[in-house]
């Protein structure tokens, strides 16, 4: 490869904060990822309380209607852009190299980028609260709501700029998880052998890379309104704000798949494991999952059931959106397939991973009656759909998530966590979310709409309000046990060794935490399940497969870290935040923004021009 | 081996490592030879007590009674609803809930008794390595697409019974013509006009409330849904399903009341601030009492002393008739065809852009006299001693609430826009109306007796 000098070298520490800031490392980049998220769930869910607080009877005046707004507004933004989905970044970064046998993702720069920018992009949205600018719009932000005159200061700003940042870091890790997982697979690993977890990673990543630049679209159109005067919404001059509707839930209901599937993927990993067989329909499974991703664009208007579409337009997306079940009902099937007859150990992961299977049927079913526009025309905007909702993204995704996170804790840490505090979160959380959400079926349909600050005596909704509110305290707990566990099981708990379940994926074959190149020599893949293979063959012949040996990491090429990513996602989010500078001159903001594009332009030449790293030794280089 | 075909395909990479065994079932183990059953633990009763839990909860929440309810008092009756529309609905939800029911039972079921049976013990051996079944996979992808496909084609045929067509021919059947009502969603009340609010009847009456309105019962009723800020939805949950109310489109809808009554109804689609609080009701009256109604609209009131003075309040100190009207219908310009509202609702529209101006703008256009005008979109105050609410169905309406909401709107409902926009609240510190306690009472007695006899008796 050509040097080329004259350019910043690239930075070379592999210690301490500068390490973290420019790594390039996957699993590095996989924590940074799982933290945030983290760190977001628990602001996400500190507006939960707030609105569980303020709901908890009649008449209660604890917050205003306009700070209300703000929490339901920023409560649902937060845990689907900034929990859920880099959760679910969180996983494929950790992941997907090592279950696919490779030594990184194939654009590492690009996936330090993806963070940074997902990072910068939430700080952003959360820097509205600093100055009392917050969206207050739904999640959802329904034109012409968003428009003026009915939304007065910068909180939709905000909102619609910060959600285009975020939008551009999923572009990016979308694109990263496709090439990687389509070109970075070991030998032998066809694509009907990659575990189920990777075949939901790639779907889901065609998924954000097909959904996103819709939203992109959408909230270029609210920009243009809300900073230059544009009129895409503004009924006054003409606008349609049926157009918002449509541009939002083409991307949005792709989005909420893209919210599941690698929840699901994270259960067809496990559900095997603890049950010591191989999942059972895995082609099925497989099938499933794109079957899912393809009808996902044809039920958007399910959403709009009541928006006067006319009843043939809502005739075929009631039977698109009914039938979308079938697949969904037939993963469920197969998982209960691989649980029969099988060898189940109900460690901690694996009751996550039934929490999941059991509330994602509810949340399944619940679905099926709204799906039926005529009986959802009494059921939306009521809290049916509020329990709905979180019956799959609460009860499907974050059990999916949990269980994800016991089930690699010790890959990922090399300790082992503690299992009956594991447990006990298990059973508290299963408990408090069925408190909290089950009991809002019945709320909706005594008729308490959904996005109400408060409601009068009288309408028989205080019981189910006051269950709901001691239900999330459970919830609370059951964190509180979690983040007790993890950080106390990192200090204290045992050596997990490299192989603690008995599992059938590639990761497990070498130690753990894993060695920063991965594999020492990059595995053969000789089926499905490939390391369950190595160790029964082994096994048939009266031997122990042992974890790969440590090699002299200088010997082996991997990345090196680099400052671009950094520069260039700074620049990004700049463009962005000038654009609400509110000081003196009213046109400033657009001088400073343009200093954001410079900053990108500058990151994005220094980033092709940057030399490599300095050489190594053509032997241990595997390409 | 229940392989489906496309597991088959060789790809390169698979050639080679071709001599490798294809799965781990290829590889012999020793076959697991224990099926003795094992007794229920601990855990499935904590299960059984938690799904006992739940039922408990189904119990306690099936409350037909409550006002907003689109539940039946049993999911095997039709109870609890006005009329056919909603009936048809809820015999929907019913079956989609015996349905519902079943699969979850079934599944769950089956989920559970996989938990349980199958723990593992000790020194088990390695369970039978199945792949799959191919004909179970066929069955339990047809037979719920079958399910669903019979829903939905049910669903289909409810679907175009709930069109306003239907209401015509239904009131056709019974030689009738259905009441048109249009409902105009404005930020955070309800407009509701009749232009023709006693059909087959000769002579013609525009009737124009808010808040509350009035229908005959048993007659077929369409809804013709306006907006004229942003999106709001209709719901009145005892009568029929939810319908958006959408700026730039007429949404219609139907419903029918079998019994005379009061209907609680709010707005389902997020719309702002006061969303919460932006409900209305429907009194679905006989015949006779319906048309009575209509024919004392905006008959002259008959004014005490202390009214007469509030009608000066109301024409001067308070400048209320800039935005409502009392004692007539709010008409209708012959130009466009639209209300007197959609002009001030232009007006609003204006006068916010005019607000965002800069101060030094703003004070120059009040040297210049270029001020936008600032009527705005409000109540009709013509039948309020009919109506039992304030505030857009928010609390009971009698003289002391009307007082205390004309003193200070905040009070009673953040976020109004009255308190916003109109100019008696925007020269005291504290927000609330520039008027003297006498004056308040005077208004309050003058509101009070705007209506038809019938309501004031």
């Amino acid at each position: 490869m050509v040097t080329i000098t004259g350019v910043i070298p690239r930075p070379s520490t592999y210690t301490g904060l500068w390490s973290w800031l420019t790594t390039v490392d996957h699993k590095r980049i996989g924590a940074l990822y799982g933290f945030s998220a983290f760190f977001f769930f628990i602001i996400g869910g500190i507006e939960a309380g707030i609105m569980r607080m303020q709901l908890v009877t009649s008449d209660n005046s604890m917050v205003s209607a306009d700070w209300f707004n703000a929490m339901f507004t920023m409560h649902g933004t937060t845990m689907i852009f900034m929990v859920i989905m880099p959760f679910g970044a969180t996983f494929f970064n950790f992941l997907v190299p090592l279950m696919i046998g490779a030594r990184d993702v194939a654009f590492p720069r690009l996936n330090a980028f993806s963070y940074w920018t997902f990072l910068f992009g939430a700080l952003l949205m959360h820097a509205g609260f600093l100055i009392g600018q917050v969206p207050d719009a739904g999640w959802f932000s329904y034109a012409n709501l968003t428009a003026a005159p009915f939304s007065e200061g910068k909180g939709l700003d905000f909102w619609a700029l910060s959600l285009q940042v975020l939008g551009v870091a999923s572009l990016a890790a979308g694109f990263n998880f496709v090439v990687t997982i389509i070109n970075m697979r070991a030998p032998g690993m066809s694509l009907m052998r990659m575990p189920v977890f990777i075949w939901m990673t790639l779907v889901t990543s065609i998924l954000l890379v097909l959904a996103f630049p819709i939203i992109t679209v959408a909230l270029i159109e609210l920009t243009a309104d809300r900073q230059f005067g544009a009129n895409f919404f503004n009924t006054a001059a003409g606008g349609d704000p049926i157009l918002w509707q449509h541009l939002f839930w083409l991307f949005g209901h792709p989005e909420v798949y893209i919210l599941i599937l690698p929840a699901m993927g994270v259960v067809s990993e496990i559900i095997p494991t603890y049950s010591r067989k191989p999942l059972f329909g895995y082609p099925v499974v497989v099938f499933s999952g794109i079957v899912i991703a393809i009808m996902s664009w044809a039920v958007w208007s399910h959403h709009m059931f009541t928006v006067g579409l006319g009843p043939i337009a809502n005739s075929v997306f009631t039977i698109t959106t009914m039938l979308i079940a079938v697949p969904t009902g037939v993963k469920i099937f197969n998982w209960v397939g691989t649980m029969w007859n099988g060898s189940i150990d109900l460690k901690t992961p694996m009751l996550m991973a039934i929490g999941f299977v059991a509330l994602f049927i509810v949340g399944g079913l619940s679905g099926v009656s709204h799906a039926v526009s005529p009986s959802d025309f009494q059921q939306q905007d009521t809290y049916y759909i509020v329990a709905h909702i979180h019956y799959v993204l609460f009860g499907g995704a974050i059990f999916g998530i949990f269980a994800g996170i016991y089930y690699w804790y010790p890959k990922i840490t090399g300790k082992m966590y503690n299992e009956l505090l594991g447990k006990i979160h298990f059973w508290l959380m299963f408990v408090g979310m069925n408190l909290t959400f089950f009991p809002m079926h019945y709320a909706g349909l005594n008729g308490m709409p959904r996005r109400i600050y408060t409601y009068a005596e009288g309408f028989g909704w205080e019981g189910m309000n006051l269950l709901a509110t001691i239900g999330y305290f459970v919830i609370v707990i059951s964190l509180l046990i979690f983040i007790h566990n993890f950080f106390r099981s990192i200090k204290k708990g045992e050596e997990a060794g490299h192989d603690p379940w008995d599992a059938p994926t590639l990761e497990w074959s070498i130690s753990s935490p894993p060695p920063v190149y991965n594999f020492a020599e990059v595995p053969v893949v000789r089926g499905q399940d490939a390391y369950w293979i190595t160790k029964r063959e082994a096994a048939a012949r009266g031997e122990t497969v042992p974890a790969e040996p440590h090699v002299d990491p200088s010997t082996i090429h991997l990345p090196s870290p680099s400052y671009w990513p950094l520069i260039t996602s700074f620049g990004v989010v700049w463009i962005a935040g000038g654009l609400l500078i509110d000081v003196g001159w009213d046109y400033i903001r657009f001088p400073i923004s343009f200093v954001g594009g410079i900053i990108t332009i500058l990151g994005v030449i220094g980033w092709s021009l940057e030399p490599p790293a300095e050489e190594h030794h053509e032997a241990a280089d595997h390409h | 081996m229940g392989q489906l075909p496309f597991a088959e395909e060789d790809s390169p990479n698979e050639r080679r490592a071709a001599s490798a065994p294809r799965a781990v079932s290829d590889i012999p183990v020793n076959p697991a030879s224990d099926t003795s059953p094992r007794r229920l633990g601990r855990r499935s009763l904590v299960t059984l007590a938690l799904l006992g839990g739940v039922l408990f909860l189904a119990a306690l929440g099936c409350d037909a009674e409550a006002h907003q309810s689109i539940l039946s008092s049993t999911p095997w009756t039709l109870d609890g609803v006005g009329g056919p529309v909603a009936r048809e609905q809820l015999l929907l939800f019913n079956v989609l809930l015996w349905t519902m029911v079943v699969v979850f039972v079934l599944v769950e079921g089956a989920l559970l008794y996989a938990a349980i049976r199958f723990r593992r013990k000790p020194g088990d051996p390695l369970p039978p390595q199945t792949h799959g079944h191919t004909p179970l996979e066929i069955a339990w992808t047809i037979v719920p697409t079958i399910l669903i496909l019979g829903l939905g084609v049910w669903s289909v045929i409810v679907l175009f019974k709930l069109e306003p067509g239907e209401a015509i021919a239904l009131a056709q059947a019974e030689g009738k013509e259905p009441v048109r009502v249009e409902a105009v969603g404005h930020q955070w009340w309800w407009e509701f006009r009749y232009e023709d609010p006693l059909p087959g009847d000769e002579a013609t009456k525009l009737v124009t409330t808010a808040n509350e309105m009035r229908v005959p019962v048993n007659t077929p009723i369409i809804m013709d849904l306006k907006s004229d800020d942003v999106i709001h939805s209709f719901w009145i949950p005892k009568l029929a399903g939810k319908q958006d109310v959408v700026p730039t489109k007429t949404n219609s809808m139907w419903f029918l009341a079998e019994e005379t009554g009061m209907y609680y109804g709010q707005c389902a689609e997020f719309c702002g601030t006061a969303h919460a609080q932006m409900k209305f009701r429907v009194h679905v009256m006989e015949h006779a009492e319906y048309k009575a109604w209509v024919e004392s609209f905006a008959e002259p009131a008959q004014l005490s002393a202390d009214a007469a003075r509030g009608q000066l309040v109301f024409l001067g100190d308070g400048q209320c008739v800039t935005c409502h009207t009392v004692g007539a219908s709010d008409v209708v310009d012959p130009a466009t065809g639209e209300g007197v509202q959609h002009a001030r609702m232009q007006t609003f529209v204006e006068y916010t852009k005019w607000l965002a101006k800069r101060a030094d703008e703003r004070l120059e256009d009040v040297r210049t006299g270029n001020e936008p005008p600032t009527a705005f979109a409000a109540p009709n105050l013509t039948d309020l001693s009919c109506r039992v609410t304030l505030g857009a169905g928010i609390v009971d309406r009698n003289r002391e609430t009307l007082r205390q909401w004309v003193r200070d709107p905040d009070s009673i409902k953040p976020g109004n826009r009255m308190s916003e926009l109109a100019a008696i609240y925007q020269t005291r510190l504290d927000h609330r109306a520039d008027l003297t306690e006498a004056q308040l009472g005077d208004l309050v007695e003058y509101l009070s007796a705007q209506g038809p006899d019938i309501c004031l008796q």
